[in-house]
């Protein structure tokens, strides 16, 4: 008994926004530098009256020209960008989508690591016999939380939307999976107002962070230089973990599928770990850093060259401080 | 690694426009930044096998710190 990945979808925004677009609002940064370390070419953002829900939508609708909608018994809707405080997005997309009512549905907050906590997730109902045929959906939409001067994150962060089938299987395709969570990093990547601890505020000050850079406390605020540094502590070692957890070995591994945050820090974490870069996935290059939708539109990119079974390893990490990284088996493309 | 030869290397992996002596303050370079930050964290973790963290960076002042840091000892 097990589960098996039967399908993403994945979409973009329709707004795209090149390295060019960038330098005319901030005509005294070269973007060049920036293109060639970080990866990004374009990033998509979504327009004011849009949101990561519509993304999701029209992720799913893709979907459902392969898939049954009908098959759906469970939602898993991952996001930091909620429709609304409550009610829970996941049961408004069951409306707009037409699933079933007998259905189970979920909203879980988290960033870099939701999809690879999804995939687990989903393997538990379907190991456990509670669902069969998982709708696993990632949206996120962090360009609304970004200030409008703040360069380097606009340069990092595009949205997106995925939508993921996990089904049963008779033979298990995802494996082991870990965990691992750091609260005290809380900090380190964080949209202070708006919520229940602080309320969003009108009059808020501009805040000036690394080089020539502005957030404010309504805004999405990263520490960088701390976040590379969790990242490239962390997930190296992490990754060994993962392999042993799965009884395999680095070189028995057919790609490497890690959150697409920065192509430099990947590169750095692919040398520690002697991974040659044939093995390993990087494609940033059009989309940017979508937080919890770089691993499933990475697995479906790299699916398109899979003609039979490959194991890949997942890892996603970033905000929370969350992480968390699976083995999983993809034999065709998705 | 000589500290002549740490010296090219350096301006060539930051790409910096100055030339490099072991009293210049490195954040008060033009190009310094977080991501010239991360491309030093990476070219120091690569040549001497040394991760610097963001305390180190903190503390970091001229070429000369960032070659204590790193230990003088590799430098002979």
């Amino acid at each position: 008994m097990g589960a098996i990945i039967t399908a993403i979808e994945y979409v973009y925004p329709k707004q795209k926004i090149s390295n060019e677009d960038l330098s005319n609002q901030f005509p005294e940064y070269d973007f060049s530098k920036f293109e060639e370390k970080v990866g990004i070419k374009n990033r998509y953002w979504v327009q004011e009256n849009e949101t990561a829900f519509d993304l999701a939508k029209q992720a799913c609708n893709e979907l459902f020209k392969k898939i049954n909608k009908d098959d759906i018994d469970y939602v898993l809707y991952c996001t930091q960008s909620p429709e609304y405080f409550l009610p829970t997005t996941a049961c408004i997309l069951q409306n707009h989508l037409g699933l079933k009512k007998n259905i189970g549905a979920l909203d879980f907050n988290l960033g870099c690591s939701g999809f690879t906590y999804g995939l687990s997730l989903a393997k538990g109902l379907i190991n456990s016999g509670q669902a069969k045929n998982i709708l696993l959906v990632t949206a996120e939409t962090y360009s609304k939380y970004l200030h409008p001067k703040d360069r380097s994150n606009r340069a990092i962060f595009g949205d997106a939307a995925a939508a993921t089938l996990i089904s049963f299987s008779i033979e298990e395709y995802i494996g082991e999976f870990l965990f691992g969570t750091d609260g005290a990093g809380y900090d380190k990547l964080i949209v202070k107002n708006g919520c229940s601890k602080s309320p969003f505020n009108a009059e808020v000050e501009e805040i000036e962070y690394g080089t020539d850079n502005i957030y404010s406390d309504n805004h999405l605020y990263m520490n960088g230089p701390e976040v590379f540094d969790f990242t490239n502590n962390v997930i190296p070692n992490f990754t060994k973990e993962i392999v042993l957890k799965n009884a395999m070995a680095l070189d028995k591994i057919d790609q490497f599928v890690f959150h697409q945050a920065n192509a430099f820090m990947l590169n750095f974490m692919r040398k520690r770990l002697k991974i040659e870069s044939n093995s390993f996935f990087i494609d940033m290059e059009d989309g940017g850093n979508t937080v919890s939708c770089t691993i499933p539109i990475a697995l479906k990119k790299y699916s398109q060259s899979i003609n039979e079974n490959e194991n890949i390893l997942v890892v996603g990490f970033g905000v929370g401080l969350s992480w968390c990284g699976g083995l999983i088996k993809i034999n065709r493309k998705l | 690694m000589i500290k002549q030869d740490f010296l090219l290397r350096l301006k060539e992996e930051l790409e910096l426009e100055a030339t490099l002596e072991g009293s210049v303050e490195l954040k008060e370079l033009d190009e310094w930044d977080s991501m010239v930050t991360m491309v030093l964290i990476g070219f120091v973790s690569n040549e001497f096998d040394v991760i610097l963290n963001p305390d180190d960076i903190k503390e970091m002042t001229t070429i000369d710190s960032l070659m204590s840091r790193i230990g003088m000892e590799k430098f002979n």
